[in-house]
């Protein structure tokens, strides 16, 4: 009976020492995770000093800003905008400026291999960008020819879209990842804000409060205000009326020799020829 | 400073311009030649060679500028005979009537000439016909820093 009675105590002890062994490493994780300003529980607790040595500010500090990457330079912000400068998927020279520009610029950090990136693709090719305010400028960066396929790009490029190829404007930005994206105000060379989406009408509906907020009711375009055609839709229109007056291609009243040719009607040249150069 | 650089065509770009330098898919037995833009708007990628689908979104304080070469067939014609890129344009160069497309406000110039044995043609809008004394300034700025390197091959070296 005095044994049983002695075992019995001895696994009392041992379990008790267990227990508190349990809740002393227990309260040493809820002091490291306050100190990370992740914790649970009382945040105002000071962090023990023997589990964070490497930091004394983060001791006093309840909550400590994670910092990921190297430091930014001195004369950049995470809200400082650059100058997009690369190569267009052609592999011609194109420089974007984002700042000192009377709009806001959306970039979309996009990659040809991403599949949440197909969906920006296709919006960004739609007529209406997607949605898109008129006046706020898309422009799409992808890494360089060096780190993406200019072909495959070029097979996704929006017709009516700036692509810009370049690895250095994602450094400048610190891109984390495809999808992502950039609405940088040209006027306060600032960015407006960043982030990721799944769709892109949760981007436009973003860029519709910022702008919003940010020129305020008087800068909204006019409801009703129609655009004058421009680029093709232009020369199309162009082409439209002159084919319904008569004048087709090699018309003689295109290739005007002198300006009498030009004031005094058509010139008396049969159709289809035209003036040595 | 951003920097531009393609088709032997070198260009600084003073605060607020953006630029392409680009060449254009061959069609049939043309030759492409090189095309560069330069403006304080945003430059659509479909604009055409002298600002169709570009000039209309200019605002009185914009400018655009577009140096586009020709073939070396063009050397030595009467009309390429001025040696050299204009560099300083000065207000009175610019006209409500030198324009590719008639804008109401705005004003133009276009000038001819052969720089390193390539044959060019400057064509430059300004927003405002008003504005010319103000708004000269930025285009020669950009033209003080354009560079075209020579047409002979082998000679690579880019020369102001």
């Amino acid at each position: 009976m005095l044994v049983l009675v002695i075992m019995d105590t001895v696994v009392v002890v041992l379990l008790a020492g267990l227990v508190a062994g349990l809740l002393r490493s227990h309260a040493d994780i809820l002091r490291a995770l306050h100190s990370l300003g992740a914790g649970v529980g009382d945040p105002s607790a000071p962090a023990d000093p023997e589990v964070l040595t490497s930091d004394v500010t983060t001791a006093a500090s309840p909550a400590t800003p994670l910092h990921i990457g190297p430091p930014l330079p001195g004369e950049r912000d995470s809200w400082s905008a650059h100058d997009i400068e690369g190569t267009d998927p052609g592999g011609d020279a194109v420089a974007v400026s984002v700042t000192h520009t009377a709009h806001l610029t959306l970039l979309a950090f996009l990659s040809s291999g991403c599949s949440t990136c197909a969906g920006f693709w296709a919006a960004l090719g739609d007529a209406d960008h997607g949605g898109l305010p008129t006046d706020v400028r898309a422009v799409v960066v992808t890494k360089g020819p060096e780190l993406e396929i200019p072909a495959e790009v070029r097979r996704r490029a929006p017709p009516a879209t700036t692509v810009v190829m370049s690895s250095g404007a994602w450094d400048d930005y610190e891109v984390p990842g495809s999808p992502f994206f950039v609405l940088v105000d040209g006027r306060t060379h600032r960015r407006m804000g960043e982030g990721v989406a799944r769709q892109f009408s949760q981007v436009v509906d973003l860029v519709r409060r910022a702008r919003a907020d940010a020129e305020g009711p008087d800068r909204m375009p006019r409801p009703g205000a129609v655009p004058r055609p421009d680029g093709k839709a232009r020369e199309a229109l162009n082409d439209q009326e002159l084919i319904a007056a008569g004048i087709h291609p090699g018309h003689a009243s295109l290739y005007p020799e002198s300006l009498d040719d030009v004031f005094s009607g058509t010139p008396d040249r049969p159709e289809g020829s035209r003036p040595a150069p | 400073m951003v920097t531009l650089e393609a088709h032997g065509i070198r260009a600084r770009l003073p605060l607020g311009f953006e630029g392409r330098i680009f060449r254009r898919q061959t069609v049939h037995d043309e030759v492409p030649r090189p095309v560069a833009h330069f403006a304080t708007v945003a430059i659509p990628p479909d604009a055409s060679d002298f600002g169709g689908g570009l000039v209309t979104s200019l605002k009185s304080t914009d400018v655009f500028v577009v140096l586009f070469e020709y073939g070396p067939e063009s050397v030595g014609r009467a009309l390429f005979a001025t040696e050299g890129l204009p560099r300083r344009l000065a207000a009175d160069h610019f006209r409500p009537y030198t324009l590719r497309r008639g804008l109401g406000g705005q004003s133009g110039t276009q000038w001819f000439f052969t720089e390193n044995g390539r044959p060019f043609t400057l064509y430059a809008v300004l927003g405002s016909h008003a504005r010319r004394h103000s708004l000269v300034a930025p285009v020669n700025s950009l033209l003080h820093h354009l560079e075209v390197a020579p047409a002979a091959p082998g000679r690579s070296a880019i020369h102001r």
